[in-house]
Parts: structure tokens; C-alpha cells; sequence
């Protein structure tokens, strides 16, 4: 038993390969989770105001997503669906696509419960007022929501961030890709995938610092009463 | 069943189908084990933290953070390959899994009954104390019984991620529901297309985490949860 750290990045090849595969992780992640976050907008609000035969898909869409594993679903998007539309993506394309629609089941059902937290008084008062359903939902609903949520939904989005490492399955080369790489190379499979352990902790408190940035910008307002 | 299967769907159909539900149940012994062995772990480093004595109360702190911020993958990874390599030694692909998803488990697990005897109001350990009771009486008598009461739904909902994890034990050798059916998709036989494969294997996993799903939701309106701080985020 002998740790080798330093022999396995004294040349810079695997070190740039580690950078490169983070990289690809954080962008895709990040992408994901916006376009999830978009999706999730639409699902969350289709299943609160109740639109008739919408809702019910949304609740079943999220039911499925939520209690199936998420390399089922990435195998069916990256494998199942281009053979049986037919068509051709590159990898990376397959994987934001199955990572949008896994994030946004679980955002989903954190934004319905924002929803169901904001105070009734200000709808009705917005509605006394006159506003319209989906500006009440927009202007006053929402925002209040997702402020609410902010924690949760960060925290899911960190929790999301560490399961997308396999999408390296599906030949994307990402951060857990690069790893499997430098190991098949190097056979000092306990350094490296401690060092990704590290980089991958690394990366989500990254991430936990963005997100509180970002609350602290986006939510000014709330500080306002 | 094989039999019937195949007069029922046919071939390959029935082959297919058999193999998998056969697979299947791997997936629920692996499952099992983790969530007994985490539970277990889980419920020692709870008692870690609750204990008062600052250097366990770290120790289960910084054991929580660890594993609940470590990848799954990575866990496996590590079990699997890397500390065999380490060691020049075997380990098969059933005790690597059943150690990765021990670990995964106890950590969420700690958290969510670290949370339930959290949420119990301070004043009851101060009441229990001013009316004699010891450390250990308080903990039976007093606050378990409540915070068990909330820790049931989100312990329950766990189980699903629990078997949604088994499903990346195929990476390290391990044989269940994923391994055998990524097989099948991956030959050249008709009517196993990713398409078709794919799909079968969401519904026989749908299967064994809907239930739960709408147990943990049930057990959550009837019995309470802890509080949203603490929480276990899904996910996988």
C-alpha cells in the first residue's frame, strides 16, 4: 500500500483531462438545471392552476420520473428514443436532455410547494384589485414562491449536480469520464477517484457559494417589508 | 414462470421478461441489506451526534457532510476498485455494493433521525432533567417516542432512493435489474431494442418505488414530518 498522488499528475495530461471533464460537468449541469428549472415553471404551474387532462400528465410525468433511476431514463433518451424517431445527437445533447427533464420532476414538486406556502391574502387581495389569474401567478405568486424555496431548490440542484456523473456512461466526457480514463491508464484507481471525490465536493460548494450570491441579487426585494 | 412467460409473450419476450424480474430480485436483496446495514449505521451516528460529547458529535457532523457530499458513483468507485487496488486484494462485486450503498444510506439516514430528535423542543430534555431523569432514560422515555413519529415518512421515502441507487452497482460487476437488462439491449436480438428494454425496466423499478412513494406521502399527513430544513433531497 503506497499513495501515489504526485506520480499519477506530475505529467500534465491527466491534469488538463480533469479540468477539461469538470469543465463539461458544471457546464451541462448548469444548463440542465436551467432549462429543468424552465420546464419545471411550466409542470408546477399546469398542475397548480389545475388545467384539466395538462395537470394530470404533469403529476404522472413527475411520478415517473421521480421513482425511476436516473440512468434508465438516460439510457432510454441517449439509446431508446433517437432509434426509434430516428435521429442523430451528440452525446452531450442526449445527456442535458435526459438531465433537464430528471431535474425538473424534482423541481416541480418543489416549486408546489412554494405555491401552496404563499400567503392566501395576497391572491385575493390581487384579485380584489383586479389583476388577471396568470399575472397574480406571475407577478405575485411565483416570485414569493421561489424566493421561499430558494434554499431547497439550491440544495436540490447541488444534490443533482452529484448524481449527473453518469452520463460518462453514455460517452460524454465529463469529470467522472476523465476519471475512469486516467484509471484505466494508470491503475491507481484509489488516487484518482479520491481526487474526483475531492473535486466533485469542491465543485458543489461552489455551486452552495453561486447560489447564495444569487439569492442575496435576485431576492433584494425581500428584504423590503 | 419461465414457461408461462414465454407461452404468454412468446419469444424473445418471454426470455426478456423472465430474465429481468428474475434480476429483479438482486436488486431488492442489494437494497435490503443497505438500507438495514445504513439504518443501523445511520442510527449509531445519530446517537454520535446527540450524544453530549463534543468530539462524537464531530465525528458524526463531519461523517454526515462526507458522505452525503460524495457521489454515489465515487462511492462505488472507490469501493470497488480503489481500495482493492489499494490493498492487492479481491473484493466481489456484491461486497463492494453492499458497502457503497451502507455508507450512502447511513449518512441521509443519521440526518433525517438527527433532524426528528432536533426538532423535539429543548425545554423537554431541560423538563426531563429537572425531574431526575438520566441521559439515557430522557432519550428512551421522552424524546425517541416523539421523534420516531416523524422520522418514519422520510425514512420510508428513502427506501426509494436506496433502489434507485442499486441501479449503479452494474458499473462495479454487480448483477441486478440494470445489468442483465442493459445486456439485453445492448444484443442484436429483435424485441429488445433500448427502446422496448429501456421502458420494461422503468415500469419493474416504478414498481417497487411508486408504493413506497405513496406510503411515505401517506405516513407524512397521518404521522408529521421533520421539518423542511432537514429534509432528504431525491434524487438519481
Amino acid at each position: 500500500m503506497e499513495l501515489r498522488f504526485f506520480e499519477i499528475y506530475r505529467s500534465s495530461e491527466y491534469v488538463l483531462l480533469l479540468v477539461d471533464g469538470a469543465a463539461l460537468s458544471a457546464g451541462l449541469t448548469i444548463a440542465s438545471g436551467l432549462l429543468g428549472f424552465v420546464l419545471a415553471l411550466l409542470l408546477s404551474w399546469v398542475r397548480h392552476a389545475k388545467v384539466p387532462v395538462l395537470g394530470l400528465l404533469a403529476a404522472s410525468y413527475t411520478e415517473i420520473v421521480r421513482n425511476t433511476p436516473l440512468i434508465v431514463q438516460l439510457f432510454f433518451v441517449a439509446f431508446g428514443l433517437p432509434m426509434l424517431l430516428g435521429y442523430q445527437w451528440p452525446f452531450w445533447a442526449h445527456a442535458v436532455l435526459a438531465l433537464t427533464l430528471n431535474f425538473s420532476a424534482y423541481f416541480t414538486e418543489i416549486l408546489r410547494a412554494g405555491y401552496l406556502g404563499v400567503d392566501p391574502g395576497h391572491v385575493e387581495a390581487a384579485r380584489a384589485l383586479g389583476l388577471r389569474p396568470h399575472i397574480i401567478f406571475a407577478r405575485i405568486v411565483l416570485p414569493q414562491a421561489v424566493a421561499k424555496m430558494w434554499p431547497s431548490l439550491s440544495a436540490q440542484f447541488i444534490f443533482l449536480f452529484l448524481t449527473t456523473g453518469v452520463i460518462s456512461e453514455i460517452g460524454v466526457e465529463d469529470l467522472t469520464h476523465a476519471g475512469v480514463f486516467i484509471d484505466s491508464r494508470s491503475f491507481r484507481s484509489f488516487e484518482v477517484f479520491i481526487t474526483l471525490t475531492v473535486i466533485y465536493i469542491l465543485m458543489s460548494l461552489g455551486f452552495k457559494a453561486a447560489m447564495s450570491v444569487l439569492q442575496a441579487r435576485l431576492f433584494r426585494w425581500q428584504g423590503v417589508r | 414462470m419461465k414457461e408461462a412467460l414465454i407461452s404468454l409473450l412468446g419469444k424473445p419476450e418471454g426470455i426478456v421478461v423472465f430474465q429481468l424480474l428474475d434480476a429483479t430480485q438482486f436488486t431488492i436483496y442489494l437494497s435490503l441489506i443497505a438500507f438495514t446495514g445504513g439504518g443501523l449505521a445511520g442510527g449509531i451516528i445519530a446517537f454520535l451526534r446527540i450524544l453530549p460529547n463534543r468530539w462524537t458529535r464531530s465525528f458524526a457532523l463531519g461523517w454526515i457532510w462526507l458522505f452525503q457530499s460524495t457521489p454515489l458513483l465515487m462511492l462505488l468507485f472507490l469501493s470497488g476498485l480503489g481500495v482493492p487496488r489499494l490493498f492487492g486484494m479481491d473484493v466481489n462485486p456484491w461486497t463492494a455494493a453492499i458497502i457503497s450503498l451502507t455508507i450512502y444510506t447511513s449518512a441521509y439516514m443519521a440526518d433525517v433521525w438527527r433532524g426528528a430528535v432536533e426538532a423535539i423542543p429543548k425545554g423537554q430534555w431541560e423538563g426531563s432533567r429537572a425531574l431526575g431523569l438520566s441521559f439515557a432514560q430522557t432519550l428512551r422515555r421522552v424524546i425517541l417516542p416523539q421523534a420516531l413519529r416523524v422520522a418514519v415518512a422520510p425514512t420510508v421515502g428513502f427506501m426509494v432512493q436506496i433502489i434507485k441507487g442499486t441501479s449503479l452497482a452494474y458499473i462495479i460487476g454487480f448483477r441486478d435489474l440494470m445489468a442483465i437488462g442493459k445486456r439485453w439491449a445492448n444484443s442484436p436480438v429483435d424485441g429488445t431494442e433500448p427502446f422496448i428494454i429501456f421502458p420494461l425496466m422503468a415500469v419493474i423499478y416504478f414498481c417497487l418505488c411508486f408504493p413506497l412513494s405513496m406510503l411515505s406521502r401517506r405516513l407524512e399527513r397521518r404521522l408529521g414530518t421533520v421539518s423542511q430544513q432537514s429534509s432528504v433531497h431525491a434524487a438519481g
